[in-house]
Order: structure tokens, then C-alpha cells, then sequence
């Protein structure tokens, strides 16, 4: 069964086609690298699969179950369960590093005590421990983009999209995180679909790498 | 956003900002329009758009360079006096109008003119200041590489320009839109000065007729509009000087030999605006020419107090309500605003209850709710709410949107992604990233709501408002009261802003 399976979806924003009669299928624990020059449609891919941006024609699928049917939309993004790392971390500023993953595991309907316990559960393993209370303006990047991970993986998802994810980072940081995604993905058994600029940093974890321009599919090896 | 919370929110406005227009509106017969076409209306008309081009070329003239001077320059105490600059917009017109009538024996056109200028040139001045200090420093330095001076003017100017005439056409639509302050100083005495709004005024109590009254009121209207619709353009624009992610702050300008004469001229409107009418007030309440004592005064406010008291809580009720009101509503409009598809379509119908003469909404509000099924509502205080929040919550929903715009777009797609439905994340995402600018349509709306009288005066349930109060006591002769009570009023109004910048950190959000 494949994690994502989508069948010539086009994504049409007024006269612009963002994605055109895109068919696509990501396998389950797969780390797909989407790589493309600007405007290419990578982010606009993500954001069809998360359920963010509705498409206009075609079939889209998560886990064998139809998500969306042309523009009718089956499973709207906040029930898809999917993990989303934002290129920017989109840290909400008024919560503190704990309250993001908590308010994450209260949508989930988790109990208070619970959600404490693996708020600080997560950012011990993005080795932000004593970090709870922090707020996001007096994190640096680094920090910001793990408890951004941290809280994308408390919804429990099977897939994880990350938009960008290194973007903000210097070199040494950039290991660090591509170290965290590969035991991530290793320990889990997630599926990956990973937009970036630049792939030769996460070519190494990577098991395929789609190409994208003018939202179509370039070449895919 | 859900479009279920975006309908009741909009179906709420409707009833209450658009359904008095309309009732109005289809009460109009061919018979009231041949009224329009009299030399007299002619004249009227002619009258107000030269009384509010003038005030807003005024308002232009003193609100640039306040702006300017306050957010850009190492001008003494500039941190100061900026947010003590905003002090003569809150402070009812007809209050400005008392006061310098008697301090400098002013009557008719020049009265008027200047009074209307006092009161909004902080509208300019916020604007432009905001504008001047979020124009990125890299842009001024790389204008300063390569011309100097002249060329920084030349590259920021085009950026702060826009929202400054944005606050010049508002001075404009508030400057013709306000009733009272002509009708003071024509009540004065010779020589009058009529302007548009005062014959619909006129013609409501002469005949009732809400046609009438409509038919009056359609050019007034329409320049409203005229001005109202590019505010709301350049309000858009002016958001090119808006903060970017990696934003550098601008340097301060020193002004050399020039920061006195400048804290001179900044220091010179405060005072010409709140201080000097405060001063009076303060003088008149404590006795004034019989001569004044500590006595007088303390006599004055118990019996403004005494007096009062039930006036003075039905207005802060009001105001209380009519502001909560418009922040819950003006944020789920102002959100659909930057974010529905086609939400901009909204925004002139928004602007409607606040583009028609304010005297023309009030007749509406009578004749909307009068009738046997709401009578329990027309009859109360609760009415003066429905008629303060149909009018005022563009502004709220304007401060939202605005402030909407400037959210990171992520933030409500990662709570989307965390399973938050529609209201959780308006709730808990969108408001609390908001607040300083929720606080500030909460305080502006609580503000006008307070001032407010054109709007109100021909609503018997608003008849026991503070400010009806003053407006009926000061034509029947001014006393040591009537300052109290004025003095009160101003308390109440500038309290909210007060207590804002001596407890947050964050600056409040007052723009639309």
C-alpha cells in the first residue's frame, strides 16, 4: 500500500497552474527528497497532501484511503494526522517551547497531566530538555526547527512533511537535524516527503529524489 | 475559517450596520429626491467639501511632520510626546469647540476649521509615524549610498505618503461627517456656519420623514465615499512599508540645532490640542472667572457625580458592551477580510454604516427598532450597543485585518495540521498573536463609543449618555458642572489608553 498515491492532480490558483496532472506514489517508510527551482510547485505538493491547498482535478490518497476526489475534499487537513515542518518552524509566539506539543496533544484529546509528560518526553529527544518554558522569540534557529519537529511528530503521524527544513540553519546544525530525520525515520517507520532547495545536504538519507519544474514531474530516479 | 462563523458573523453585521440603511433606504420616493436639487442644498454641500478638504490639507500640514518628528528623530522626550499626540483625536470635538470659543473668542468658519484640524490631525500623524519607523534601514542606507539625504527623502517619502493621506481622508469623512462642532459655534452667535450634515438634522425635525431624510443625505454620501474608498486603497498601500521578517530598524535622524524648535512645535499642538482645553476646563470647573479654589472644584465634580452618576454609567456600560461587541466580531470579519477568497469584497459594505451622516444612522436605528415586537429593546440602554456596534466595528474589523495580514499564514495552517478546528484556531492561534492589536480596536471603539453624540442624539434611549448631558447642558449656559462632567468624560475616555502603556509592554495597535 503506498502512503501517498496521487492521480493526475492538477492545482489550478486562478489563469496560474500550480501543479499540472501530477501522478505520484510515495511507499510506506520511503524518504522522498522533492527538489526543484523556485515556483516549481514543491511546497504547493506539500501543502496538497497535508490538505492546506485543495486541488482542482484528480485523486489524492493517504494510506489507501481517498483524501480528496477532484475539488471535493474527503479528509480535511486537521483529521489527516500528518506531521508538517514548516520552513519558518511557524513557532506560535505566544506559547512557550512545552505549550506548542501540548496544545498539539490537546486537540488529540489527551489528558493534562499526559500532555506535560510527553511535551518534555519530545523535546528530550530533540535534546531541548529544561528548554519547557521557553518562549520562541529567545530561541535561536536551530532550537526554534526542533521544537518545531518535536511538535510536528506529537500528533503520532505516519507521514512527515518537511517544507524547507534546513533552510535557516548554518552547516553544523543542518548535520545535526539530518542526523535527527534519519534516526527518526529509522526508529518510527515514517514516511518522509522532504521539499528542498538544496539536495545534496539530504541526499544521503534520502531513498528517491523527484524532481519538479513548471509543476510537473521532471525526472524522478 | 469555517464558513458557518463567517455567515453568523455577517448576517450579525447586516442587522445591525446595514438593516437601519435599508429600511431608510426603501422609504426614499421620487418626491424627497427633488429636494436635492435646491441652491440651497447646492451651496451647503459646496460649503462642507471645502470646510473638509481644508481640514484635511490642515491636518496633512501638522500630522507629517509630528508624525515624523516623534518616530524618526532624537527630538527631546519624542517618546512622549507621541502617544500624547493622540490625545486631541479622543477628546470630543464639541469639548474643543467650548473651549476655544471661550479662550479665544472664536466664532464661525475660522472656529470650526481650526477645532476640526486640532481634533484630527493625530489621525495623519499616527499614520505617518507608523509608516516612517517600519521603513526598513538597509533601504534608507542603500538611498543614503548613493544621494545622501535628498535621496532618502526621495526613496521613503513615496512610502510614507500614502498612509498619511489615508489619515487625511479620514480626517476629511470625520470633519464632514461631525455635526456638533458647527452647530456650537453657530449656536454662539453670529457669524453662522452651516454645513451639510445640520440640514439632515434640520429636515428630520421638521417632517420625520425618513425618506426625506435619505434623500438628503445621499450626496453627503457620496462624498464620503469619495474619500472613504481611497483611504481604504491607501491604507493597502501603505502596508509596502510594512515589517518583513529579518526587518532592520531605521536610524534616528539627529536634528542638530533644530531638535528644540521641533520639540517646540510637537509640544506647541499637544498643548493647543489637550492640555490648554484640558487647563480650561480645569479652570472653569474650579470656579473659573468668580475665582478659583480647591473647594469649587471638589464642589463641581461631587455635583457632576451627584448629578450624573446614572449618565456617566449608562455611557461606560455602553461603551463597554459596544467594544467587546465589535473586537468578537470585528475579528472574525476582519480575518475573512485578509484571508476568505473574495473577502475584499466585503470591505465597502463594512465601511457603509460609518460612510453615511451619522445624524441618517440614528434615524435609522428609530426606524428599524421602533415597533411593538422590539419595543423592550428600543426603550433600553441596550439600544444605544446596537447602534454604536453597527457603526463602529469596521473599525475593529479594520485593525484586525490589518493586523491579520501581517501573520505569518503558517502559524494557523501548523494548528490546522495539529487537528484545531476553525473557532480553535481563531481562539487560541489568531487572538492571542493579535492581542495588542485587539486591544487597540477594543480601546479605540471604546473611545468613539464614549465621544460619540451625532449619531445618538435623536435615539431617545441615548438621551441619558454623558455626553447628551453636556450637549443639552452647555446650550443652556455653562458652569462649573458642566466642565466637571466634561473633565469626567475625558477621565473615562483616556483611561483605557492609559492603563495600557502603564501595564503592557506591547504598543497598542490603534490603527485601522
Amino acid at each position: 500500500m503506498s502512503a501517498v498515491a496521487l492521480d493526475h492532480v492538477t492545482l489550478r490558483v486562478g489563469s496560474r497552474t500550480l501543479l499540472e496532472e501530477l501522478t505520484l506514489e510515495v511507499a510506506e517508510r520511503e524518504h522522498l527528497l522533492v527538489v526543484g527551482p523556485s515556483g516549481s510547485g514543491k511546497t504547493t505538493l506539500l501543502r496538497t497532501i497535508a490538505g492546506l491547498a485543495v486541488p482542482s482535478s484528480g485523486e489524492l490518497s493517504l494510506f489507501g484511503a481517498k483524501a480528496s476526489e477532484g475539488s471535493r475534499v474527503l479528509v480535511p487537513a486537521e483529521r489527516r494526522r500528518i506531521g508538517f515542518l514548516f520552513q519558518n518552524g511557524a513557532l506560535w509566539p505566544h506559547m512557550s517551547a512545552a505549550r506548542q506539543i501540548e496544545f498539539v496533544l490537546e486537540q488529540a484529546g489527551i489528558a493534562a497531566r499526559e500532555r506535560a509528560r510527553r511535551a518534555s518526553e519530545l523535546l528530550e529527544w530533540v535534546e531541548l530538555r529544561g528548554f519547557e518554558q521557553r518562549m520562541p522569540a529567545t530561541l535561536s534557529g536551530g532550537e526554534a526547527q526542533r521544537v518545531a519537529l518535536a511538535r510536528a511528530l506529537a500528533v503520532e503521524p505516519k507521514l512527515l512533511l518537511l517544507d524547507e527544513p534546513l533552510g535557516p540553519l548554518d552547516f553544523e546544525l543542518r548535520s545535526a537535524l539530518l542526523a535527527k530525520l534519519g534516526e527518526l525515520q529509522q526508529r518510527l517507520g515514517l514516511t518522509i516527503v522532504h521539499v528542498t532547495h538544496a539536495p545534496d545536504e539530504a541526499r544521503a538519507i534520502a531513498t528517491r529524489t523527484l524532481r519538479l519544474r513548471g509543476g510537473r514531474i521532471e525526472e524522478s530516479r | 475559517m469555517s464558513r458557518p462563523l463567517v455567515l453568523v458573523a455577517a448576517a450579525l453585521f447586516a442587522l445591525l450596520g446595514l438593516a437601519p440603511l435599508a429600511v431608510m433606504a426603501a422609504r426614499v420616493t421620487p418626491e424627497d429626491l427633488t429636494a436635492l436639487f435646491t441652491l440651497n442644498a447646492a451651496t451647503l454641500l459646496g460649503r462642507t467639501a471645502v470646510y473638509g478638504l481644508g481640514v484635511a490639507l490642515l491636518a496633512l500640514a501638522l500630522g507629517v511632520p509630528f508624525g515624523f518628528l516623534t518616530a524618526r528623530t532624537d527630538m527631546p522626550l519624542a517618546s512622549a510626546l507621541r502617544p500624547l499626540g493622540v490625545v486631541p483625536l479622543f477628546l470630543p470635538p464639541m469639548m474643543l469647540a467650548m473651549v476655544w470659543t471661550a479662550v479665544a473668542e472664536m466664532r464661525g468658519a475660522p472656529a470650526a476649521y481650526f477645532v476640526s484640524a486640532l481634533s484630527t490631525f493625530p489621525l495623519v500623524a499616527v499614520f505617518a509615524a507608523r509608516a516612517f519607523e517600519r521603513i526598513d534601514g538597509r533601504l534608507e542606507d542603500a538611498a543614503r549610498l548613493v544621494g545622501g539625504t535628498r535621496a532618502v527623502l526621495r526613496a521613503t517619502l513615496p512610502l510614507a505618503l500614502p498612509p498619511a493621506l489615508c489619515g487625511a481622508c479620514l480626517a476629511f469623512v470625520f470633519t464632514i461627517n461631525d455635526f456638533s462642532v458647527p452647530d456650537y459655534v453657530s449656536w454662539l452667535g453670529l457669524p453662522k456656519f452651516s454645513i451639510y450634515a445640520d440640514s439632515i438634522y434640520a429636515t428630520w425635525r421638521i417632517d420625520a420623514s425618513p425618506g426625506r431624510a435619505v434623500a438628503m443625505a445621499l450626496p453627503l454620501l457620496v462624498l464620503t465615499l469619495l474619500m472613504l474608498l481611497p483611504a481604504l486603497a491607501l491604507r493597502r498601500r501603505g502596508a509596502l512599508a510594512s515589517i518583513a521578517p529579518d526587518f532592520r530598524s531605521p536610524a534616528r535622524i539627529a536634528l542638530g540645532p533644530w531638535r528644540w524648535p521641533a520639540f517646540a512645535f510637537c509640544a506647541g499642538l499637544i498643548a493647543l490640542g489637550a492640555f490648554l482645553p484640558l487647563g480650561r476646563l480645569l479652570w472653569e470647573a474650579g470656579g473659573g472667572p468668580r475665582g478659583w479654589s480647591t473647594s469649587e472644584l471638589a464642589a463641581a465634580f461631587s455635583m457632576a457625580l451627584e448629578r450624573s452618576r446614572g449618565d456617566v454609567r449608562n455611557s461606560v456600560v455602553s461603551a463597554l458592551v459596544t467594544a467587546t461587541a465589535c473586537v468578537a466580531l470585528g475579528l472574525v470579519l476582519g480575518h475573512a477580510l485578509e484571508r476568505a477568497k473574495r473577502g475584499r469584497a466585503l470591505e465597502p459594505l463594512l465601511v457603509l454604516p460609518l460612510a453615511v451622516p451619522a445624524v441618517l444612522f440614528g434615524i435609522g436605528i428609530i426606524v428599524l427598532w421602533n415597533r411593538d415586537a422590539t419595543a423592550a429593546l428600543y426603550d433600553s440602554n441596550a439600544l444605544v450597543s446596537v447602534l454604536l456596534t453597527g457603526r463602529f466595528v469596521v473599525f475593529a474589523a479594520l485593525i484586525s485585518a490589518g493586523a491579520v495580514a501581517s501573520l505569518d499564514p503558517s502559524l494557523e495552517d501548523a494548528a490546522r495540521m495539529a487537528g484545531a478546528g476553525p473557532l480553535q484556531r481563531l481562539t487560541r492561534i489568531v487572538a492571542p498573536a493579535l492581542r495588542s492589536s485587539l486591544a487597540g480596536g477594543f480601546v479605540l471603539v471604546f473611545v468613539l463609543s464614549l465621544r460619540e453624540l451625532d449619531a445618538t442624539l435623536l435615539v431617545p434611549a441615548a438621551n441619558h449618555t454623558a455626553m447628551f448631558r453636556i450637549f443639552n447642558q452647555i446650550h443652556f449656559g455653562r458652569d462649573a458642572f458642566v466642565a466637571a462632567l466634561a473633565l469626567l468624560l475625558v477621565f473615562l475616555i483616556v483611561l483605557p489608553g492609559l492603563l495600557w502603556s502603564l501595564f503592557a509592554r506591547k504598543r497598542l495597535e490603534l490603527l485601522p
